[in-house]
């Protein structure tokens, strides 16, 4: 039983900087908001701490999609870091762009008070690897 | 653009007048009847040639930790290996005072692999060799930059077999300085032409994974590679790819698992990483005992990622690496 429902719901691993996404994703704890379980949530002190090695490996591990997500543009707490992270992804997504697999991988920016708006983001990608993996079962 | 026109054994007496100094040395190539190989100079010139028509090596991987403080050193190389030296420098693994570094026109080369004896070493000859194009290295085909436009100065050939120096720097005006003749202009067109403009590459994971089907993990790769620099590379912990107890560890919390692994995560992340660096050389490839075409992966997506920032490794020592900085205002569709 336990099997079926992994196999059928995706596993998505999430980078959130610790001072805006992260905070975004435990006040939409506290105001009892839901998203979906396959979402698996891993703080990192900023964005740009995440080498896309991390993502390279969570991808060939098994994870169905990743994303990363960080502090608006400018509202780095370290200043600059989600520039580079910005520079960093652009790179990588191109990479798996290279290997047709660009969906994969999402970067968004979610700020500590954007609760909804971190659900919405999680969710419609969660929907859409599910959509994207049911119809490759199919095919 | 201007530059010295050369007389045979011009750039012979120049590094030879400047080898006379016990600290000075000169990496280039050395010809005798064994064939062509690098060879560091000291003390003066014997048998020194300017192309070498089989790669083993990217030099640049001599260069690696170099600090000479007050020893200098002059690098007679192909283009790729200056850009490869550029590379090193602006990752501060080389220190750039002392050294001048001059490119010289390639012709493409052969694989030290199938070596054969009838590879001429002289500029003239190698045209007429490299004719047919089934002789030269796949990555010398599809080079990015074969002509001698990068580094301190660069030995430049015109159509009619001229050699020309050109300085680009002023430590290439210094070493250009030392030799015969006056500064003039250089012809427009050279014997090398610009590289033509390669397709935007594009691949599959199942040929990827076809082509890795091969491998033995024994990381060649990445220990001949010039710009894989890192003294502590991310693949010699237990983290991706674990050995041992965290071997057993990791198969008693995932499954089953097939060995050798890690062979997509290996070379995915590696490369990511020299992306922005790699110069295209092959040097991977060479060194592979199982004959992946690693240069087709590792050239084709280091041009795109470096696309995504205009940017072009080894092009110039001003340009920072992109990943190292940024702009505010770019990249607009980069979120989602």
């Amino acid at each position: 039983m336990a099997e079926e429902t992994s196999k059928k719901n995706p596993e998505i691993v999430g980078f959130c900087c610790s001072y805006c996404t992260f905070k975004a994703s435990e006040m939409a704890g506290s105001l009892r908001m839901k998203y979906p379980e396959g979402v698996k949530v891993i703080e990192v002190p900023c964005s740009s701490r995440v080498d896309p090695a991390f993502i390279i490996k969570a991808i060939v591990e098994g994870a169905d999609g990743v994303f990363v997500s960080g502090c608006h543009p400018g509202d780095c707490h370290f200043i600059k870091g989600n520039f580079y992270t910005r520079r960093k992804i652009a790179a990588l997504k191109e990479m798996f762009d290279a290997f047709s697999m660009k969906d994969r991988l999402r970067l968004f920016w979610v700020s500590a008070s954007e609760a909804r708006r971190f659900i919405d983001k999680v969710t419609s990608f969660y929907n859409y690897i599910k959509e994207k993996n049911d119809e490759r079962e199919k095919a | 653009m201007k530059g010295k026109k050369l007389k045979s054994g011009d750039i012979e007496n120049a590094l030879n007048e400047f080898l006379k100094d016990g600290q000075h040395l000169v990496l280039g190539f050395k010809k005798d009847e064994k064939g062509v190989s690098h060879q560091i100079f000291k003390g003066s010139l014997d048998h020194h040639s300017l192309v070498n028509p089989v790669f083993g090596a990217n030099a640049a991987l001599y260069l690696r930790r170099l600090f000479s403080k007050g020893l200098k050193v002059v690098l007679m190389l192909r283009p790729c290996e200056i850009r490869a030296y550029v590379e090193l420098h602006k990752l501060t693994q080389v220190e750039r005072e002392d050294i001048i570094a001059v490119s010289i026109d390639c012709f493409g080369t052969v694989s030290s692999k199938e070596k054969k004896d009838d590879v001429p070493a002289e500029a003239g000859k190698l045209t007429e060799y490299f004719k047919d194009k089934g002789s030269m290295r796949w990555a010398c085909s599809v080079c990015r930059e074969r002509r001698g436009v990068v580094g301190d100065a660069g030995v430049r050939i015109d159509k009619s077999g001229n050699f020309w120096m050109v300085p680009y720097t002023e430590r290439g005006e210094e070493l250009v300085s030392g030799m015969e003749g006056e500064l003039e202009e250089i012809p427009a067109e050279m014997l090398i032409p610009e590289s033509p403009k390669t397709e935007k590459f594009e691949i599959d994971m199942e040929t990827f994974n076809k082509d890795l089907e091969k491998c033995i993990m024994c990381m060649n790769c990445r220990d001949m590679c010039p710009v894989c620099y890192c003294i502590d590379c991310v693949f010699n912990g237990d983290e991706y790819l674990p050995k041992g107890d965290a071997l057993l560890n990791k198969v008693f919390r995932t499954g089953s698992m097939q060995m050798p692994r890690g062979k997509d995560l290996f070379h995915l992340i590696r490369m990511y990483h020299v992306s922005q660096t790699c110069v295209g050389c092959g040097a991977c490839e060479e060194a592979c005992p199982q004959g992946i075409p690693l240069t087709k992966y590792f050239k084709g997506v280091s041009e795109r990622l470096q696309g995504v920032f205009s940017y072009m490794s080894g092009r110039s020592f001003d340009e920072p690496i992109p990943y190292v900085t940024f702009l505010e205002d770019e990249l607009k569709d980069a979120m989602d």
